[in-house]
């Protein structure tokens, strides 16, 4: 979908959705929402709605700086420590690789 | 070659044939291009992966298999180059037999240069004694423990395997095959002289020779956890991977007199003599265990005793019941004979323990000095004989496994006193020579099936007195004592087979191999050895019957015969002069029992009172050399064939100007 040929309401609208989706464990649309409106909020010149639009850009970067953060941290941890959990590490695991701890 | 061939065709035909002729000279093409470049090497034996409570043992190889640059390892220098100086790691060794020992195989564990290790099998540069097992075999799962001869346990007495290794209950993590066959190694050989070899202590150009070895092992960590992860495999995948198996195969027993097999615990009015010996051995490579002095010498003489016993007790029958039995697994913490025992506990057997009066083993009696024999007894307990002079525990045998339950008289029968006389116990060079089994040179293979080697006439001898001794322990007289002798033409377990038991289809060529393994195979379900075992007691234990082939499949419906009693077996005839060889019905009163670790029937995979040993599962196994390239060479042939892409593709209308017209027809 090319923004350029979109009224100005529409692409508040679609910042809104893409924000408010992003609350449901969605953390893609909070990333697809700051690369796509990246341009539109902080490089156009400024029109009516472009401040609502920043907001939502920024506070989608925010929710996405923070999931990173987090899914990082707990994907370091289990990738180091799930051959000492052992029964644990085996029933939180999806598939375990074979013929190793 | 055939697609230019014929006349013309009609434009659609001439096509497509020219398209198909040209995917089939592609597909021609790129499979003998794979073969110009490896070369398989198809009589590789690999080391696998085995599991304990606590431990993995065993080597695995990385998912894609290992690979290193050849180098043979013959000398002293060899190992510092392949160590430390050579500039190509990582190395995959060909090891020389000399240089398979402990030492160096830790050096090369702990070194991160080493691909893999391909050891050469052969007797020459043979130490005069190896043995990967254990100092002090099943030393958790025997009678002494803490609580019963803690003064005797974990061999302070005696250490009964004192040249053992332990290279078989170490953990590697590349992969360790064997050579058996010299052709192969002198492939492999002539790779590495032609490529590998140094030139005045110059470091050898590429192209190089490298190898190739894939083994890679599911399991890991121990038992418990791959219990637990086949377990969650089998629950919640869509493609359930078993990641191992425990060992498990059949005992084979029989019985004098023949024991109701469908009535289980305890038979009334019976009283029973068991001898007992094993059947399995083990190496450190997989399915390897000639084990002749090992388990051979015990099978043999206890299948000589019952040859000798049978005529004696059908005339004169001794009022005790003789129970034979051949127990599977003992190398792995004593398979067979715990699951017989548990099986007697819990009556789930024909017998229970109640009805055994007392247990004689044949331990390992080939290697005797002299004409010496040694009895071997508990301290602890009321032995047969009452004078005890040195308080020494019993070896490695079944019989500690009956006393763990229940404080039965018995006896091991060994030929050494204190130490193994076995120098290869467990291990691939347990063979025919080590028994010192030799013919004269001008035999043929049927003549030298019934010679009468001194290993043959030794074990007869033996034979005769366990036979006689289990003649008077069952009460018989002594009177029909001098009837009761041992033919020593029944060695023929180590030669290739005679016409008789040919007709058993699943020995193949060279020695049969004694490793416990996983049951089902494919030669049927029973492990070779078992079967082997099977029917030569049946051979000589059964009767001839005049039954037809389906009666003899399903024995219920005739009347004369009892299933309960008897097994039927239906084998050919022996083919000889005057004998077409025809096939008839055998009834013997020999059964196998189910030998697999009762700690996996329970389902407690960390039990330290049974064995629980599984074996990993694998996918592919395979050993392959190619020659190899640089890597600057690999980049050179990208590069190139990008240019030439470009090249043709800009210069296309040029060079495929020559189209025809597009027909105006379909296809």
């Amino acid at each position: 979908m090319n923004l350029e040929r979109i009224p100005n309401e529409e692409k508040l609208g679609l910042s809104r959705r893409y924000y408010l989706g992003g609350f449901a464990f969605l953390p893609f649309l909070w990333l697809v929402n700051v690369l796509w409106f990246f341009r539109e909020a902080f490089l156009k010149p400024t029109y009516t709605e472009q401040p609502q639009i920043k907001s939502y850009v920024k506070k989608s970067a925010l929710g996405l700086i923070v999931w990173v953060a987090v899914l990082t941290t707990w994907i370091t941890i289990f990738q180091h420590f799930r051959a000492q959990w052992g029964e644990v590490g085996d029933y939180l695991s999806f598939t375990i690789p074979l013929g190793t701890a | 070659k055939n697609c230019v061939s014929g006349g013309p065709a009609p434009d659609e035909n001439s096509s497509m044939s020219r398209v198909m002729c040209v995917s089939a000279a592609a597909g021609v093409l790129s499979s003998s291009v794979e073969q110009k470049i490896y070369v398989e090497l198809n009589e590789t034996v690999p080391c696998v992966r085995l599991l304990n409570a606590t431990h993995q043992i065993g080597c695995q190889s990385s998912i894609s298999g290992d690979t290193g640059v050849l180098h043979v390892l013959e000398t002293e220098s060899d190992l510092d180059w392949i160590l430390s100086s050579g500039p190509h790691p990582p190395y995959m060794v060909i090891m020389e037999t000399a240089f398979f020992n402990r030492s160096v195989m830790m050096r090369m564990k702990n070194s991160s240069r080493v691909a893999g290790v391909a050891v050469i099998v052969s007797k020459t540069g043979l130490a005069d004694n190896f043995s990967p097992h254990t100092t002090c075999p099943n030393q958790n799962t025997g009678v002494y423990s803490a609580s019963y001869g803690s003064d005797l346990a974990n061999c302070n007495v005696t250490m009964w395997n004192p040249l053992g290794n332990g290279l078989s209950y170490e953990d590697f993590a590349f992969p360790v095959f064997a050579l058996k066959d010299e052709n192969q190694t002198q492939v492999i050989r002539k790779c590495y002289q032609d490529h590998n070899l140094r030139v005045n202590g110059s470091a050898p150009q590429y192209p190089l020779c490298a190898m190739q070895l894939f083994s890679h092992m599911h399991a890991a960590t121990d038992t418990v956890t791959c219990m637990r992860r086949t377990d969650l495999q089998n629950r919640f995948s869509i493609n359930p991977e078993v990641l191992c198996d425990p060992l498990s195969d059949f005992n084979v027993w029989t019985s004098t007199r023949p024991l109701n097999n469908s009535a289980k615990g305890h038979a009334a009015n019976e009283s029973v003599v068991i001898a007992a010996t094993r059947l399995d051995g083990r190496s450190f490579f997989w399915e390897q265990a000639p084990s002749a002095e090992g388990t051979v010498s015990g099978i043999v003489t206890l299948l000589a005793t019952i040859q000798a016993l049978s005529p004696v007790t059908q005339e004169a029958p001794p009022p005790r019941n003789i129970f034979f039995s051949f127990f599977q697994g003992e190398a792995f913490d004593y398979i067979g004979s715990s699951k017989m025992v548990y099986d007697m506990e819990r009556n789930d057997f024909v017998i229970d323990l109640n009805n055994v009066h007392s247990m004689l083993e044949i331990g390992q009696v080939g290697l005797r000095r002299g004409r010496s024999l040694w009895m071997h007894s508990d301290p602890r307990k009321l032995s047969l004989f009452s004078h005890p002079s040195v308080s020494q525990p019993l070896p490695p045998s079944s019989f500690q496994r009956f006393l763990r339950v229940r404080g039965i008289p018995g006896l091991v029968l060994a030929d050494h006193n204190t130490s193994f006389n076995n120098r290869y116990y467990e291990s691939l060079y347990d063979d025919a020579e080590n028994l010192n089994v030799t013919y004269p040179p001008d035999l043929s293979p049927d003549e030298q099936l019934v010679y009468e080697t001194d290993a043959a006439k030794s074990l007869a001898e033996v034979a005769t007195l366990v036979a006689r001794s289990l003649y008077i322990q069952a009460g018989g007289e002594k009177k029909n004592l001098n009837n009761i002798t041992a033919d020593p033409k029944i060695w023929f377990l180590h030669q290739h087979v005679s016409d008789c038991v040919r007709l058993l289809w699943f020995l193949g060529s060279g020695p049969p191999q004694f490793y416990i393994g996983l049951g089902p195979r494919i030669h049927g379900p029973v492990h070779s050895v078992t079967r082997f075992v099977q029917y030569i007691l049946a051979n000589l234990t059964g009767t001839v019957t005049n039954l037809t082939e389906s009666q003899c499949q399903n024995p219920s419906e005739v009347n004369t015969e009892n299933k309960d009693l008897f097994s039927y077996f239906w084998v050919s005839g022996p083919a000889s002069v005057n004998n077409t060889g025809e096939p008839f019905c055998r009834s013997a009163s020999v059964r196998l029992s189910k030998a697999v670790s009762p700690a996996f029937e329970l389902l407690e995979y960390g039990s330290p009172n049974y064995s629980i040993i599984p074996q990993s599962r694998w996918k592919s196994i395979r050993a392959r050399i190619f020659p190899m390239l640089t890597l600057g060479v690999g980049v050179a042939v990208l590069l190139l064939s990008l240019l030439v892409t470009y090249f043709i593709s800009s210069k296309a209308e040029l060079l495929f100007s020559s189209a025809r017209e597009t027909p105006a027809t379909t296809y």
